[in-house]
């Protein structure tokens, strides 16, 4: 019964999680310490499982004889299972300073600690129904997180996220029935499962089914012309644009799509077809148009929130490489990006909750004031722009190794791109790093008097991430070649 | 073990470090008031004494690290296959030699300049890391490791560009900032495609592109390699990415200036001399449309920042676009791909090195004495500062190319390569670009000797009236250094034959 | 013959007789017999549902023992006792659910004619849903018209008596065209029986004689009951009969009356004229354009719409048009995810019109969308029961409504090129635009109001035990609808079982 840990590291945050509001907390040390072990045990157990690496599947629940809700862990689940369970203690901590003077915090830790489960449930599903309803179920509790504030913009927001996310479901959803219908198998395996004896001549409708199913997915992930909701999400508290829109929501949506296009309607037969260039193309724009979009925006978060956008675009340009080694790229940058622009949200999260100042011209001379605050979010600066020596410039390695090898000249204006955005990644990160060190001459720094570092809660997050961004930048081996061992398994 | 080489890096970056930090403490004990009060004379003192002990003792390093024959040191593998690996050639030993004696001289040299500039203790804390780095960047032994310092110069070379936190200067900065990392990143581009079509990325003379490979990708290649000599040669000042030369210089404290215009926008000619020559290999790009474009560029620069100059009022706006022309000397010399070019761009390098770092230094000493930047307010300057002009026009001859000095024999050899390259109407049109540039260089800079020294008429400076003194001579700490290279810059074209050897062994190792 | 066999002939005549008792007795007695009726047909029904599917096959079962084609005949298969079933469950959470609002908006005088009104209604479903005479089915049909008519009146508030009006004159409009192509079936048949008319009409297929006959045949009969269902764009009727009536009638309105119809015309398809016909016809792909249009309209009305009510009614408009994109598609797995979204919508349907009605009444009775601000925190039962409704309608894994997602799409991939991509954008349009208005919804419910405003409004908080009866039907739809969401497997078994014993 080994395999019942699937279903466990899932479950028990999503029923810890509902217990949060019910249980009786003295005060809001107990409801942190709760909150905090929670998690922390269900990431300890996640992380053990990873180890173990169960090779069975483990069926949750059947809505009919082929419809199942099944678990399994394999090489892709076991990367995004990884990030998620090690980022979530750490920003479950950052959350405990940040939303401090926030209300309705018991409601708002409720959903945190479930979405942590119904993430891994996206991470382990082992076929793609239980992927889609885990992926549905993620809109659903991240909703009140986003809506949190209340705020107008908030519900706003909410609003919009909804609507793009439930009708990019809408369309995956027919990509996902075509899987059902057309493969061999609803369950993920590597290479593909499409039975093209099946398929026929319907090859061009197929193709234009995964067009369809992979911008569905990528709403998520914030593909242009579905981009305009991450921006507007920055509403939400920090602890949430910092996890949810740098690393669960949207590498969620990433990672769906590398699974429709490696796993179900596989590498081989896409590639090469105009359905290829298709999603390469807008994957393509997306890079450029997010790191424009951060360029002109003032609002540090929003500024951020568009990095994102372009950054969750490479991952999807590695997966529209559709080649084992786009693979690679693709995963290296999701592990990467999820460091980095963690660690960067949470720096502005900080000046957020500490000083108030939200915008960018704002921030001057605030590197001498919290010196270790933006020590941190310079490094994760660098690391987006891939400098090399910090673990951006490995993923994007991987990207462009991948790109470059698959001689497709569209990939090649991809790796354009890339550049062009590094370019775009220096302007924006780096005019609010110049800013912070180095105000103008007759800067008056009374002005910033109250501004100081954060406390531990939030310090230690920082370092854990600044020291990840590092290692990983200079010793990529081992991270590499595991995925390099899990693209191996596509034929 | 040869890890020791790494010392001269290492050391300087550390020390450099240490200054920073250091500063950010100090910081805490003033409990966050005014976070750059001015230090005492008894701390400056020991500054310098610091700074300069730093740099000596890493110059040593680094000259014994040169000197002593060939060193290989593999850290580890940043990527796949792509360690982070150190290797000692005649290159380096070229780069790392002259670069340590410029920046020990010019460290002298502002002891004095940035008393009047402030914040003395950041300066010194970059200038230390940027020379660690540059002498990392002249060690490096494959690609990658070059781009990896070649970024992190440019990141720790900024802040001496806005030192002095004014408006223009931090545009300027940022500007310098976006232009390099546009470069970079073209040449990262570069890169990515060289890394799969080329056998290693390790610097090997001759190139290591491997022609099964590259068959059938030709095309994609040259476009590669022409994006890596745009991209680098953004830092070298070469058209289409000079814009922030003139810019950057100008606002720069003077010492600043003369290391960026005379060393740093070497380390752009560094890196295409490196991408050409020791990993795409120059058979490769022979006759193609990326040395007609890159000859046609660098000619084009030439003239250009000759003519800007020419032009222009601001004397160190003048002496960056004459880094802009001259640097484009360099590259000219690298383009016809012949070993007499190279032989020529190599000489320049060194020449131009010293020369421009002298100009600059004098130009940091106008504003210093005088506090007067523009060329028309240095008539009579000769009368009160007499020394100081004649170094100025000392290094003016050598950079104009009037026989004996340096500037002529290095010249000499470009315009030979360029004859004899066989580069088609380039071989006649080069070498008159350059004649035309020599011209206008003389036109940009003699007529501040005349006129300093014939100023027709009493010119009395207003600093001069304020010190009742007509003697504006600086101390001898900023005037020494400015002797030395000036005395090099004619030295070095009296007795060139040592240099002339180890260039176009170099050039012939390659070719 | 076992004694269970006559339990769909004494359902019919129980609520039919019934009808009449309710009109002489006091409006509580009335109310006591009618939910003992549904309670005791729902009851049969599960009784012959189960000797169906022991017995494996359908039976015939002729009134008074006369012999085609002089007697009238039921005909019972595990379809049709599911159908019968489920209406029963339906109709008796809705009966159970709206209680309250009756006793508000019915005059006490009158409170037992409604019970007539119901109970005739549930006969005449019962009666569409048995019957296996063409004629008979009409007359039912003409009752059913009558009786909904009833349903929408009794509201007095002057809006109903418009609205009644209009439902009347569109269903005659329907019943008229439905009569004509009964006659001319009986013109070329000589048949009113629906398996002796299904031979003739084979035999005229065969030899193409009034090949045009037929086909007009055809499309009078889908016509009309397009009509009387509300198929867009016949739905004008609609918003405002499901939108003023009272909460029962709404809801049953809703679900059922207009799938009784939708029900006969399988019924028509499959044993009056055979589906292969029907699907040569051509006729199908004018309905499946019908419902692919009006699973679009509807929505696009429904997200204009700025009362909760009417906004349900104009999304039941939409999810007309699934069903019949559903027959449209022409194969046997479309019309299982027709029926399956018959039972699907009915459970969601009426479960919406529960919850806006508790939403409502933490509103202080206004449908309007703004003062339903925050309604979800005065009224939490309703708000997490308008949520699951609207989830289920959205499409979301776990309820009813995405089991009938899956099978239509399923359904749409398998069939011709020029169906299976409008069908499947369509889906997934009409889901966002579901998502539009319904989840707008579910977030403006949840979005706190201003206290004061809340406070000068009068609103007031609504809790489980002020509105028991309404709160235990609540809680019985969502479980009825996550089953059906969870466990559809054997749903969707007995679907097709019976649609095959069906014909």
């Amino acid at each position: 019964m080994s395999e019942a840990i699937l279903a466990v590291v899932i479950l028990l945050p999503i029923l810890g999680g509902v217990l949060i509001p019910l249980l009786p907390f003295k005060n809001r040390t107990q409801m942190m310490v709760y909150t905090e072990g929670l998690v922390l045990i269900d990431s300890v157990l996640a992380i053990t499982m990873l180890f173990q690496q169960p090779q069975g599947s483990f069926v949750l629940f059947r809505f009919t004889s082929n419809l199942t809700l099944s678990f399994h862990l394999d090489g892709m689940g076991t990367v995004f299972a990884a990030i998620v369970s090690v980022l979530w203690p750490l920003c479950v901590l950052y959350a405990f300073e940040y939303m401090e003077h926030e209300k309705h915090e018991k409601i708002f830790f409720m959903f945190y600690v479930i979405t942590f489960g119904v993430t891994l449930g996206i991470a382990l599903a082992e076929d793609v129904v239980t992927m889609y309803c885990f992926y549905e179920m993620l809109t659903l509790v991240t909703l009140p997180l986003i809506m949190h504030t209340l705020t107008r913009e908030a519900v706003l927001a909410s609003r919009t996220y909804l609507y793009y996310s439930l009708g990019g479901a809408a369309f995956a959803f027919i990509g996902v029935i075509f899987i059902l219908i057309y493969g061999t198998t609803p369950n993920f395996t590597p290479g593909g499962v499409l039975d093209l004896a099946a398929v026929g001549d319907r090859v061009n409708i197929l193709l234009l089914i995964y067009v369809l199913c992979f911008m569905g997915f990528s709403v998520k992930a914030a593909m242009w012309p579905f981009s305009s909701w991450l921006p507007q999400a920055g509403v939400a508290p920090t602890p949430v644009t910092a996890l949810l829109h740098a690393v669960a929501v949207v590498k969620a949506g990433a990672f769906a799509v590398m699974r429709v296009t490696y796993y179900s309607f596989g590498p081989d037969f896409v590639r090469g077809t105009w359905a290829q260039n298709v999603v390469m193309a807008l994957a393509i724009f997306t890079i450029v148009y997010g790191c424009s979009r951060a360029v002109k925006e003032t609002h540090i978060k929003r500024r951020l929130a568009w990095s994102t956008v372009s950054n969750l675009s490479y991952i999807l340009f590695g997966a529209a490489i559709m080649t084992p080694l786009g693979l690679v790229g693709a995963l290296s940058h999701m592990v990467a990006h999820a460091i980095m622009k963690i660690c960067s949200f949470l720096c502005a999260g900080a000046v957020i909750c500490k000083t108030g100042r939200e915008y960018v011209h704002q921030l001057d001379g605030f590197g001498r004031k919290m010196p270790k605050v933006f020590a941190a979010f310079t490094v994760a600066g660098l690391a987006l722009m891939g400098v090399p020596g910090l673990c951006g410039f490995i993923s994007k390695w991987q990207l462009v190794r991948a790109a470059v090898d698959s001689q497709n000249p569209l990939a090649y204006a991809g790796v354009a791109a890339l550049m062009i955005s590094a370019l775009l990644t220096a302007i924006y990160m780096l005019t609010i790093v110049v800013r912070a060190f180095f105000p103008r001459k007759d800067f008056d720094y009374d002005t910033i008097r109250d501004v100081k570092d954060p406390g531990w809660k939030m310090l230690l997050p920082f370092a854990i991430f600044v020291i990840a961004i590092v290692v990983i930048g200079l010793h990529s081996r081992p991270l590499i070649q595991g995925l390099e061992s899990i693209a191996a398994q596509l034929p | 073990m040869d890890a020791w080489i790494l010392l001269p890096v290492i050391l300087p970056v550390l020390a450099g470090v240490i200054l920073l930090l250091s500063l950010a403490f100090d910081k805490k004990k003033n409990g966050g008031g005014q976070p750059d009060r001015e230090p005492g004379a008894e701390e400056l003192h020991s500054l310098h004494g610091y700074v300069a002990a730093v740099l000596a003792v890493s110059a040593a390093l680094a000259l014994a690290a040169a000197l002593s024959g060939e060193h290989s040191v593999t850290l580890f593998e940043l990527l796949k296959g792509i360690p982070v690996y150190f290797h000692v050639d005649d290159i380096s030993r070229l780069f790392a030699i002259v670069i340590s004696i410029v920046w020990l001289v010019v460290a002298f040299y502002s002891f004095v300049y940035m008393k009047h500039e402030g914040k003395e203790q950041r300066f010194y804390g970059f200038y230390l890391i940027v020379y660690g780095v540059l002498m990392a960047l002249s060690f490096a032994g494959n690609l990658v490791t070059m781009y990896l310092f070649y970024e992190i110069m440019t990141l720790t070379s900024m802040p001496l560009v806005l030192h002095n936190g004014s408006r223009e200067a931090i545009m300027a900065a940022l500007k310098y900032l976006f232009y390099s990392m546009c470069g970079a990143y073209l040449g990262l581009f570069g890169i990515f495609f060289l890394y799969k079509y080329c056998d290693t990325l390790t610097f090997t003379a001759g190139g290591t592109l491997n022609p099964g490979l590259a068959q059938g990708n030709v095309t994609i290649l040259l476009i590669a390699v022409f994006g890596m000599l745009v991209g680098f040669g953004a830092k070298a000042g070469m058209l289409p990415l000079h814009a922030w030369l003139p810019a950057a210089h100008p606002v720069a404290p003077s010492p600043a200036s003369a290391v960026l215009s005379g060393v740093i926008a070497k380390a752009g000619v560094l890196a295409i001399i490196r991408v050409v020559f020791y990993v795409v290999g120059p058979d490769f790009l022979r006759g193609t449309w990326v040395q007609t474009a890159w000859m046609t560029l660098t000619l084009l620069t030439v003239f250009m920042g000759s003519m800007m100059a020419f032009r222009e009022p601001v004397f160190k706006k003048r002496l960056a676009y004459s880094t802009v022309s001259q640097v484009s000397y360099i590259l000219f010399g690298l383009s016809v791909l012949s070993p007499v070019g190279m032989t020529g761009a190599l000489l320049h390098v060194v020449f131009h090195m010293v020369i421009k770092c002298a100009l600059f230094l004098t130009a940091g000493i106008f504003i210093f004495q005088c506090g007067e930047t523009r060329v028309e307010q240095f008539r009579g300057i000769g009368k009160q500062m007499p020394k100081t002009l004649w170094c100025y026009t000392f290094a003016s001859l050598a950079l104009i190319g009037i026989p004996p000095t340096s500037g002529f024999v290095s010249k000499w050899y470009l315009a030979q390569g360029a004859l004899e390259a066989g580069v088609g109407v380039f071989g006649i049109v080069g070498p008159a670009v350059l004649l035309v540039s020599a011209l206008l260089t003389a036109g940009y800079l003699l007529p501040i000797t005349t006129s300093g020294f014939f100023p027709g008429g009493i010119v009395k400076h207003v600093k001069a009236e304020e010190k009742q003194d007509s003697n504006l001579e600086p101390s001898l700490e900023m005037l020494i250094p400015l002797a030395i290279l000036a005395a090099l810059a004619v030295l070095l074209g009296l007795f060139p034959n040592p240099l002339i050897n180890f260039a176009s062994r170099i050039a012939a190792s390659v070719m | 013959m076992e004694f269970v066999q006559n339990f769909p002939f004494f359902s019919i005549l129980l609520s039919l007789f019934s009808g009449p008792l309710c009109s002489v007795i006091g409006g509580k007695a009335a109310r006591r017999i009618n939910l003992v009726v549904i309670t005791v047909v729902g009851a049969m029904s599960a009784s012959v549902l189960h000797f169906t599917i022991r017995s494996g096959e359908a039976y015939v079962y002729l009134m008074g023992h006369f012999p085609a084609p002089w007697g009238n005949e039921i005909r019972v298969g595990v379809l049709e006792a599911l159908m019968a079933l489920f209406f029963c469950v339906v109709m008796f959470l809705s009966m159970v659910g709206g209680s309250l609002e009756r006793a508000l908006e019915i005059e006490a005088e009158k409170e037992n004619l409604y019970y007539v009104m119901v109970n005739l209604l549930l006969s005449s479903l019962l009666a569409l849903i048995y019957t296996n005479d063409l004629f008979t089915a009409y007359v039912f049909v003409e009752i059913n018209t009558i009786s909904a008519c009833g349903l929408i009146m009794i509201r007095q508030n002057g809006r109903t008596i418009e609205a009644a009006t209009r439902y009347m004159i569109m269903s005659l409009l329907g019943s008229g065209l439905l009569l004509l192509g009964i006659c001319f079936l009986y013109d070329m048949t000589g048949h009113l029986l629906m398996s002796n008319i299904k031979e003739q009409v084979q035999i005229l297929h065969a030899t193409g004689d009034y090949h045009i006959s037929l086909l007009v045949t055809v499309s009078l009969m889908s016509v009309g009951i397009a009509i009387k269902s509300a198929l867009y764009p016949f739905h004008a009727w609609l918003p405002d009969a499901y939108g003023y009536s009272t909460l029962s009638s709404a809801a049953i309105l809703s679900s059922l009356v207009s799938k009784g119809y939708i029900f006969l015309l399988v019924k028509i398809f499959y044993r009056v004229i055979g589906f292969d016909i029907v699907r040569d016809s051509k006729i199908v792909n004018i309905l499946f354009a019908f419902g692919v249009v009006g699973m679009i309209m509807g929505s696009v009305s429904a997200i204009k719409e700025g009362n909760i009510r009417r906004m349900i009614a104009y999304s039941s408009v939409a999810q007309i048009g699934y069903i019949y994109m559903g027959f449209g598609i022409g194969t046997t797995a479309g019309v299982i995810a027709s029926l399956y979204h018959i039972l699907s919508h009915a459970a969601t349907k009426s479960l919406l019109f529960v919850a806006a009605s508790g939403i409502t009444d933490a509103s202080g009775e206004s449908t309007s969308f703004f003062d339903l601000t925050g309604a979800g925190y005065r009224n939490k039962l309703a708000g997490v029961a308008f949520t699951v409704g609207s989830l289920s309608m959205v499409g979301f894994p776990m309820f009813s409504g995405f089991i009938s997602k899956l099978l239509f799409a399923q359904a749409a991939v398998d069939s011709a090129y020029y169906k299976m991509l409008p069908a499947l954008i369509a889906l997934a349009v009409s889901t966002i635009l579901n998502a539009v208005y319904f989840m707008k919804t579910v977030i403006r419910i949840y979005t706190p109001a201003d206290r004061e405003e809340i406070q000068r409004r009068g609103f007031r908080n609504v809790t489980m035990a002020d509105q028991k009866a309404k709160s235990a039907a609540l809680v019985c739809f969502i479980i009825l609808n996550m089953a059906l969401g969870l466990c559809s497997e054997p749903v969707v078994r007995l679907l097709s079982e019976g649609l095959q014993m069906f014909a």
